[in-house]
């Protein structure tokens, strides 16, 4: 699994790539420090690359939302497949993030 | 005839969940089960067994999780087995999923993502020690 994060006009887009499993749990926590800090702008997050989440890791999404809640940011979610948006319905987060698909 | 069973032992490690996907990879195919049904099936018994790994046993105590699975009739069944202290996820409060992001708490997802997911869950706790977990999922379509 892997998070890239950049800056692009005063926006933070973070890339996710591969399988955030229970094991990637710790290494995704730390990866997503860059993200917390800037809690406070707009967001995106590109998950075209993501493949698979787990609780764990569903965790950090939710604390992410709640930095950016508390800090007046932004997050949308683009590009992420059907089976993953399957998992954000089941435990509710979909209504928790503005979810942009084509 | 009996029904061919398939069989892993995972010690009570984060890191085997790699192990753990690599078999359910392979029951998918043994099964032909489509690629994101395995996925979900994937995500039920990974979270019931990071349950065993993460509580089951003391801090410092090795102990196991044992997997079988069979199908019958269009259904798979997951049998999980440890030796840790009494839990039984059946009885565990579900999660709010109704609330806003505020009160929303972190955590309680994985029993709850194993109940949604799984089209039966039954707990057994066994008068040799160990907890029973059954998971079952339909996997075929009824042939009408």
């Amino acid at each position: 699994m892997k998070l890239i994060v950049k800056e692009e006009n005063g926006r933070i887009i973070g890339t996710l790539e591969g399988r955030l499993d229970t094991a990637a749990g710790p290494g995704f926590m730390k990866e997503m420090e860059p993200l917390l800090k800037n809690a406070d702008k707009q967001i995106i997050l590109d998950c075209a690359a993501l493949e698979y989440i787990s609780s764990y890791c569903l965790r950090a999404f939710l604390a992410l939302r709640k930095a950016s809640a508390a800090k007046g940011g932004k997050i949308q979610i683009i590009n992420m497949n059907d089976k993953i948006i399957k998992v954000f319905k089941i435990t509710g987060f979909y209504k928790l993030f503005d979810i942009k698909n084509d | 005839m009996k029904p061919i069973e398939h069989r892993i032992v995972l010690k009570n490690d984060i890191s085997e969940i790699e192990r753990l996907h690599d078999f359910i990879k392979q029951i998918g195919k043994e099964y032909h089960i489509k690629d994101g049904l395995l996925d979900e099936i994937n995500l039920a018994v990974e979270e019931a067994i990071v349950n065993v790994i993460d509580y089951a046993y003391p801090d410092g105590v090795e102990g196991e999780a044992v997997i079988n699975v069979n199908e019958e009739n269009g259904f798979i069944k997951f049998v999980i087995k440890d030796k840790g202290k009494p839990f039984d996820p059946t009885q565990v409060k579900e999660a709010d999923t109704t609330l806003g992001v505020e009160d929303r708490e972190i955590g309680g997802l994985g029993i709850f993502l194993v109940r949604k997911i799984m089209d039966n869950v039954q707990y057994e706790r066994t008068a040799d020690g160990q907890n029973v977990l059954t998971l079952i999922k339909k996997i075929k379509e009824e042939n009408i």
